[in-house]
């Protein structure tokens, strides 16, 4: 009888690891093109993808999305590998220049010279963050200032009208919040050590204060005493220990610190300028529209402009002119004005998700304007992006790497482990151990 | 009855009670948790039993399509390429680890019968390499095997994870049916063997049916040991051709971006035939440790 | 026990010799054993060799022992070290007290005791990742269900971070290590028991002994076998963790969670530094194997002596 049970397992698992898996057969188009992404909105990138092959119908577009957590390693592991590289790919400021110095993605001046010309019409500091060695490898996907966010709401009625404008000044109101019992944590950030936004976060902090990292040479700076760093950490630290900065920040990353925001347990927080639109959607959040922008705390109010862009891989031009073609347009039409100077694909993410953008003619399309106004200050925050965002500085091969240990030692310093004067002499030496080689 | 043996018995009603809570508990919140959605899993308190039950989360992973409460969704509330690959992931742990199972099974009775009965040059040697080989943790050799594959072209294919997981788990198999067959006497074998039978006929006619119930403990040893590995799945595989149900379920399980509710969906799916098999197997499971063991 | 480690004696062989027959039937074995377990221990020792970042992929140069140097030497090893060797002291105590424990619960009779027999299999049989998973639910700090418990009860004011805490979040991997491993050295344990004459209980109860000098002098002779061999078991799980640290905490916070095996991923998927990665899991390789090594020698010594 046992023996009976034990035959009928084995032949309906057998059976079931027969059935065929359901693809869709597809006439094959001529040109493939690997699409690498991070998981944010599929659904929307697919049907991008969709309008796009209306358009051009002789490509097929094959979209594969990783962890945005894990993306960095996962695509260093394909290229690697060689076996499952991507052709075109979303990068990042964080990395362009470690793929880049690696061969893995080309600069796309060599290949398509009419970039230069397309460069005019992107932001200034987006090229920056999207070049190396004078050659630009990409065009943006978008680009954001981090922002500081308040929720209005809370904050009159913890009776105070305006936001902080500096960092002791915020310390002081979400002391007065959690004392009035209002909410428990009212700060949160994404600072967990897989999160590559943390380290945007974090330099945010430094800008603010009017602090810089590195010299024109390169070097630390940020291990001096007194330096705008280790101001930061010692603030984090004092936070922690008033119990007014959510303890879990550490394991969080910006999407769960996001969250707390939406469901009204928190109060102050920074991400990227778009999160707002998130955060003002009465379909998402229980405190839509309480939730307003403001300048950086702090005595520069400085803060990050980052970009996040399509690479094309060494991939494509080793395929000849036609994949090479086929990558352009792919380009073009995502990350640039596309075939009929529309910006297709950027001005849906603008304006479906409030993603900040690069391209410059779009800073003065008025349904873009009006959308953004449904949920931020437009002016305040076009002034952060344009006279308040720098660039990362550090930008270098090895700055992926230093990244990853430094979002380490900063928690390690935010626990009291280290002191902040241990914890940026650690990222001064790591930095010039990984410079040396 | 005395007070001294009502405590006793009061006290083991609680510790059993206890011991089941911590053991079944976790899946049953876990089930619970798969029949919820985000809005409601994101409630303080949570909720144990659901108060709006919902079919959408298996209804999104099985047919790939989705739902109304899943259209329109935005950041970290939706599916992503991999959530939504659970089938063909299920499709190739179960393949990789019935082939395991199969493979295992032959090589290590082979094996195990050989150390058991016969006495040749090397026996020591050989079994002590075999043995000691199970001893090297699967971090040290991952890259290695990771370029090996990559040379041998076998990257992102199932043959690679048959290839290791066959190699990673025939010493344990090995060594239990070793121990297993020792314990039958071998007097029925040699009075074949007189006869005029080979050792591979004693093997198969003779020690394979009465082994059985052995044979089926190790079978599940092999094909649970497959079917959980995770590590070279990660360092092994790259897309849909090879990934297997754990590698997918840890991606879509830490990626934020996808709806929690979803993941559990999966998680469940994907529990079930361990468990089911398990229990099925109990019996031979138990029987084999004692036999191993306890004798 | 290390009778189960050693091969014992063959059964002397009447009928034919044999010929070729045992090292065919072994040939397979060995052949995949030593292709897929061992040559790349050496080869892992080759890339541990030499200068091997994966942003370079032509620069190669042979460098000696210096990628085990700078390992070693950085305090970040040691670092790692000590949480991996306080982890697996943890898990070894828990796994055996869990194993020793519940297995004398499941020896009694009863419906009580027979559903825990059949439930017990359970948490065994789920995957280590998806236990993770499912714990890592149940740690969370804001919506957890252990929170909620916890709190119902009144046993904390308010809900604990667990896994953003670096003191506790390496008792959550403690804990689900426990939950799913627990079981097999239950089982383990149980099978042991069960083959313990009656008659030994009975005399001892004639003799006036309670229940704890009948465990001691009686049970644990019994389990002392199979303990020893947990103790094996455990020791080298813990030092090869990985699955666990990937799910429930990523090496956070701060590190404290950064045990032998998840540094060794680090170095090469976030420093992308293969030598000294390849140097580390050597490293690892060549502790498990000497500590195993060194219980059995331990063990056998003991046998010798012992019984």
């Amino acid at each position: 009888m046992k023996g009976r049970l034990l035959m009928w397992v084995v032949v309906l698992i057998l059976t079931a690891s027969l059935l065929p898996v359901v693809p869709t057969a597809v006439a094959a188009p001529q040109v493939p093109l690997n699409f690498m992404v991070w998981t944010f909105a599929i659904d929307t990138i697919n049907d991008n993808i969709k309008t796009f092959k209306q358009r051009y119908p002789n490509i097929d577009v094959r979209l594969t999305d990783y962890n945005w957590g894990q993306y960095p390693d996962t695509i260093v592991t394909n290229f690697v590998s060689g076996r499952n590289a991507p052709d075109v790919l979303y990068s990042s400021d964080h990395w362009l220049q470690q793929w880049a110095a690696a061969g893995w993605i080309v600069p796309l001046d060599d290949h398509f010279p009419q970039i230069k010309e397309m460069a005019k019409s992107f932001s200034q500091y987006a090229v920056e963050g999207m070049s190396y060695n004078g050659k630009i490898y990409g065009l943006p996907y978008y680009a954001d200032p981090m922002a500081f966010f308040y929720n209005e709401s809370i904050l009159k009625k913890a009776g105070f009208s305006l936001p902080p404008s500096t960092w002791e000044e915020l310390l002081t109101q979400a002391k007065v919040i959690k004392e009035k019992g209002i909410v428990k944590h009212p700060i949160g950030f994404g600072f967990s050590q897989q999160e590559p936004f943390s380290i945007e976060v974090f330099i945010s902090m430094v800008y603010s204060r009017g602090g810089d990292l590195f010299d024109k040479g390169g070097n630390p700076v940020f291990d001096r005493p007194g330096s705008a760093t280790i101001k930061a950490i010692e603030w984090v630290r004092d936070a922690l220990k008033a119990d007014v900065l959510n303890p879990e920040s550490l394991q969080w990353d910006g999407v769960q610190a996001g969250n707390a925001m939406l469901a009204g347990t928190q109060v102050y927080s920074i991400s990227r300028a778009s999160a707002l639109a998130a955060y003002n959607d009465p379909k998402q959040s229980k405190e839509a529209g309480n939730f307003k922008i403001a300048l950086m705390p702090g005595s520069t109010h400085q803060t990050v402009g980052f970009v996040r862009f399509y690479a094309m891989s060494n991939q494509v031009p080793r395929r000849g002119k036609e994949a090479l073609d086929a990558a352009w347009n792919f380009l073009n039409y995502f990350g640039g004005p596309g075939p009929d100077n529309s910006y297709p694909v950027v001005r849906r993410w603008a304006l479906d998700f409030g993603l900040g953008f690069a391209q410059l003619p779009l800073f003065r399309d008025t349904e873009i304007l009006r959308s953004f106004g449904r949920w931020v200050d437009v002016p305040l925050l076009q002034r952060i992006g344009s006279r308040y965002s720098k660039v990362k500085q550090g930008l270098t091969p090895w700055f992926a790497q230093w990244d990853v240990f430094t979002r380490a030692e900063l928690q390690k310093a935010y626990l009291g482990q280290l002191t902040p004067e241990q914890t940026a002499k650690n990222m001064a030496a790591k930095w010039n151990e990984l410079r040396r080689k | 009855m005395n007070t001294a043996a009502i405590t006793h018995r009061a006290a083991g009603v609680v510790v059993g009670i206890i011991l089941l809570a911590f053991l079944v508990g976790p899946i049953l919140w876990l089930i619970s948790s798969s029949f919820q959605l985000d809005r409601e899993l994101f409630t303080v308190p949570p909720h144990i039993i659901p108060h709006e039950p919902t079919l959408d989360n298996y209804r999104y992973i099985i047919t790939r399509v989705a739902p109304p409460t899943y259209t329109g969704e935005t950041t970290g509330r939706r599916a992503s390429g991999e959530a939504l690959s659970l089938l063909p992931a299920l499709k190739n742990s179960f393949i990789v680890s019935t082939v395991v199972m199969l493979v295992n099974l032959i090589f290590s009775t082979l094996a195990a019968y050989t150390y058991a009965r016969l006495r040749f040059r090397g026996r020591d040697l050989t079994y002590g390499f075999i043995l000691t080989s199970r001893l090297i943790p699967a971090i040290s050799v991952a890259i290695p095997l990771f370029v090996l594959m990559d040379r041998l072209g076998l990257l992102d294919t199932r043959w690679a994870l048959i290839l290791v997981y066959v190699a990673f788990t025939l010493p344990f198999t090995m060594w239990f049916l070793m121990k297993y067959f020792g314990f039958f006497p071998p007097e029925i074998e040699e009075a074949a063997l007189i006869d005029g039978c080979t050792r591979f006929g004693t093997l198969t006619r003779i020690l394979v049916p009465m082994a059985a119930p052995g044979l089926a403990a190790a079978a599940a040893f092999a094909f649970m040991g497959s079917y959980s590995e995770f590590l070279f799945g990660l360092f092994l595989t790259r897309t849909m051709a090879s990934k297997t149900a754990p590698v997918v379920l840890v991606a879509t399980a830490i990626n934020h971006d996808v709806s929690f509710a979803l993941s559990f969906a999966a998680l469940v799916l994907s529990i079930i035939p361990p468990m089911l098999f398990a229990l099925v197997f109990r019996s031979y499971i138990t029987r084999g440790f004692t036999g191993v063991l306890a004798r | 026990m290390v009778t189960e480690l050693r091969l014992g004696r063959a059964a002397p062989r009447p009928g034919r010799p044999l010929g070729l027959y045992p090292y065919l039937s072994i040939l397979p074995t060995l052949l995949v054993v030593a292709l897929i377990s061992v040559y790349p221990l050496l080869f892992a020792l080759d890339l541990s060799l030499h200068r091997n970042v994966l942003t370079e992929p032509l620069a190669h140069p042979f460098v000696g022992l210096r990628n085990f140097a700078e390992t070693f030497s950085s305090y970040y090893f040691l670092r790692s070290l000590l949480t991996t060797v306080r982890f697996t002291a943890m898990i070894i105590l828990g796994t055996i007290a869990y194993g020793i424990g519940v297995s004398l619960f499941l020896n009694r009779p009863g419906r009580l005791a027979g559903t825990a027999r059949l439930a017990i299999l359970l948490p065994w049989a789920i995957p280590t990742v998806m236990a993770a998973i499912i714990w890592r639910w149940i740690f969370n700090g804001n919506f957890g269900v252990l929170n909620a418990l916890l709190a119902w009860v009144g046993v904390i004011p308010e809900y604990i971070t667990w896994l953003g805490n670096p003191h506790l979040a390496p008792l959550t991997l403690v804990v689900t290590h426990v939950w799913k491993w627990g079981p097999l050295a239950a089982i383990m344990c149980l099978a042991t028991l069960q083959v313990i004459p009656r008659d030994l209980y009975e005399a001892a109860y004639i003799d006036g002994g309670g229940g704890w000098s009948t465990f001691r002098y009686i049970t644990l002779p019994f389990l002392r076998p199979t303990i020893l061999l947990l103790l094996v078991l455990e020791t080298i799980a813990g030092f090869v963790t990985f699955d666990l640290i990937y799910v429930l905490t990523g090496g956070g916070p701060a590190d404290a969670t950064t045990m032998l095996a998840w540094f060794a991923y680090a170095e090469i998927f976030r420093f992308l530094n293969l030598g000294k990665g390849a140097a580390l899991a050597f490293v690892i390789g060549a502790l498990t194997l000497g500590l195993a090594l060194i219980y059995v020698r331990l063990l056998s010594t003991e046998e010798l002596y012992s019984s």
